[in-house]
């Protein structure tokens, strides 16, 4: 790849990502936000490309954008106000001085770094190498990421889950305590805990 | 393997592409035109296919259903596609007044994006793949996962509670879908030992084997997740027309609908695709690719799959939510994990020991074909009937809430006779 194709690319997508992120912040509206938080998502992704690393790229939208902007918008959906105002809030102030900082710690690390001695050639199979490295030099936070996640996924089960047994009114088994008869009219029944449907 | 071609072998049409880059210094330019004139090569056969596929599918289902399907416009109405996306183009297009401005055009445009990357790593040859990436497999997963996004924000921005119960299903259903479609790649990935589809076509080559008899299971649960991914009949509750109007799409009028129903054709004719390549040896076929060109063999191959989409949508009835996610929770995930287990191991075995693959395969072949028998047999035994059985919650089967049994009740109510007490068997 010549200069002409990727200063194009880079430029671009640089101008792509800044600018969603941008509407991100600006954007009244939640969806939209979240909408603009994806092309910002996709943008990072190009930006990937653009060094080669076409895992990380893949994994970038399968993760970012596949999932957790997927869980974002199913998130603001299921919350019922939440779904339409982007309004003000307090942490304004906190969040002006985190972005100072990380934007001092990012022109800083740019700065001190010697970017001539990376090395410039893409590798290859990308994939084997981050798998194995995974599994032999940085096992021990693989492992702890992995517990983390199961702890987490464990935890999302135990908050959402409705016990039968804790005084959730299901209609059938109101039914077979004999608490109500079928004769009283049905829309006295509660027609949650529909299996399945929730989630 | 074909060595590489002329620019006039029509066994490899990638000797063409190369022909006409070769003309050009530029090398971004070359580049370029390369990469476009991949995506042509793409559009053009993918484009009349389309309109081909919707008579197919129509003609099929209708034959199934007994009834001719169309058949005025055209011989054996074959020209019915075009009339009707010309019909489509030449509508109104409305937008409701409460919907999302913006948000509500993106969708339609939005949904193609993905519907047209995909093809990007479909193997139609040895050399004709527009992008032979090296995790080809996980380009698939990623790009089919960001199609969900434009379902989403047209099923929001219609402001339509119709099309967002549709939305809502879609995604809850591919959220669940993705984990057995990954697992059933992860394992052909682990068989295969590599993520690069053209890789693992050739794989089957050397082994002199198609996938699908070495990992049957594994086939069939990324037929069925693909299934539900694709929105089609089996697992269509996203747009179920006996309850929720048209799902996601009830707002969408004119070309806007016809571009939402030529994303899922296109995305039904990719998935076949990858089915025949991942399960059937691609464009590969017992040395018949030396002599026809192997992207049509793989066209074959995948219209094939594409019969059994259509078979498939034309017998099943639709599955209620809690079906659908049972099975893929309590039977595609468990058995997928099995199955990942037992590929691994397998793998293991025959790098470790230095086995004789041809005689090796066949044995892991059969040991999965009955791993496969044992899985059904044991999820029909602990899950399948007792579900039948028992249902744990059910609402319509008892009291007055609806259907045969309330009228019953209802009935036995006015001779004085007792109600039927917890009616459900």
């Amino acid at each position: 790849m010549s200069d002409v194709g990727f200063h194009l690319a880079f430029w671009s997508l640089s101008a792509i990502t800044i600018g969603a992120a941008l509407m991100v912040v600006v954007s009244r509206n939640l969806i939209h936000a979240v909408v603009f938080l994806i092309l910002s998502f996709i943008g990072v992704a190009g930006l990937y490309l653009t060094l080669s690393a076409e895992f990380i790229a893949v994994v970038q939208i399968l993760i970012y954008v596949g999932a957790i902007a997927v869980l974002m918008l199913f998130a603001i959906m299921l919350t019922p106000r939440a779904g339409r105002d982007n309004s003000e809030t307090g942490m304004r102030l906190p969040a002006l001085v985190l972005m100072g900082l990380i934007i001092a710690a990012g022109t800083f690390i740019g700065l001190e770094t010697d970017w001539g001695s990376m090395r410039g050639e893409a590798i290859d199979n990308q994939a084997r190498i981050i798998g194995e490295s995974l599994i032999n030099e940085f096992v021990l936070p693989f492992e702890v990421a992995a517990v983390l996640l199961t702890a987490a996924l464990v935890g999302a089960i135990a908050l959402a889950r409705e016990d039968p047994e804790d005084g959730s009114l299901h209609y059938a088994s109101l039914l077979e305590e004999g608490l109500i008869s079928p004769d009283e009219p049905s829309d006295a029944a509660p027609l949650s805990g529909t299996p399945g449907g929730g989630d | 393997m074909i060595p590489l071609a002329k620019w006039y072998d029509l066994r490899d049409l990638s000797g063409l592409s190369e022909e006409i880059t070769g003309w050009i210094g530029a090398d971004w330019l070359a580049s370029l035109v390369s990469g476009l004139l991949g995506a042509l090569g793409v559009l053009a056969v993918v484009g009349p296919t389309l309109l081909i596929l919707i008579w197919v599918e129509r003609k099929v289902i209708a034959r199934f259903q007994q009834r001719y399907g169309p058949n005025r416009v055209g011989p054996k109405g074959l020209v019915q596609p075009v009339a009707d996306a010309l019909k489509l183009v030449l509508k109104e297009e409305l937008r409701p007044r409460a919907a999302d401005k913006y948000l509500f055009l993106l969708p339609p445009v939005l949904i193609f994006l993905p519907a047209l990357l995909i093809w990007g790593v479909v193997p139609f040859g040895p050399n004709m793949q527009v992008a032979d990436l090296n995790v080809g497999v996980l380009y698939l997963l990623a790009v089919s996962s960001t199609g969900v996004i434009a379902i989403f924000i047209a099923g929001w921005s219609s402001n339509n509670k119709y099309a967002l119960f549709g939305a809502m299903r879609v995604v809850a259903m591919s959220i669940s879908y993705e984990v057995p479609m990954v697992l059933a790649l992860l394992t052909v990935v682990f068989f295969t030992g590599t993520m690069s589809l053209n890789g693992i076509v050739e794989w089957q080559q050397s082994e002199d084997l198609f996938l699908v008899l070495m990992l049957p299971m594994t086939a069939f649960m990324f037929f069925f997740s693909a299934t539900a991914e694709l929105n089609r009949t089996p697992l269509d509750i996203s747009e179920a027309e006996s309850e929720i109007v048209a799902g996601y799409h009830t707002e969408y009028s004119g070309m806007r609908f016809g571009l939402f129903y030529a994303v899922e054709l296109l995305n039904t004719l990719a998935i076949s695709a990858f089915i025949a390549t991942f399960f059937l040896g691609g464009w590969w076929l017992w040395g018949l690719d030396e002599w026809v060109p192997p992207w049509i063999i793989l066209l074959a191959k995948t219209g094939g799959v594409y019969f059994i989409f259509i078979w498939t949508r034309g017998t099943l009835p639709r599955l209620r939510i809690d079906q659908m996610m049972h099975f893929c929770w309590k039977f595609l995930v468990p058995v997928g994990l099995v199955f990942l287990v037992a590929a691994a191991v397998e793998r293991t075995l025959l790098l470790e020991n230095n086995w004789d693959a041809s005689i090796a395969l066949p044995v892991f072949g059969i040991i999965n074909a009955g791993l496969t028998v044992v899985a059904v047999v044991t999820w029909a035994k602990l899950s399948g009937t007792e579900s039948q059985k028992l249902p744990s919650n059910a609402i319509m089967a008892r009291g007055r809430v609806g259907g045969l049994r309330a009228a019953q009740a209802i009935r036995v109510d006015e001779l004085g006779a007792e109600p039927v007490a917890g009616g459900g068997d």
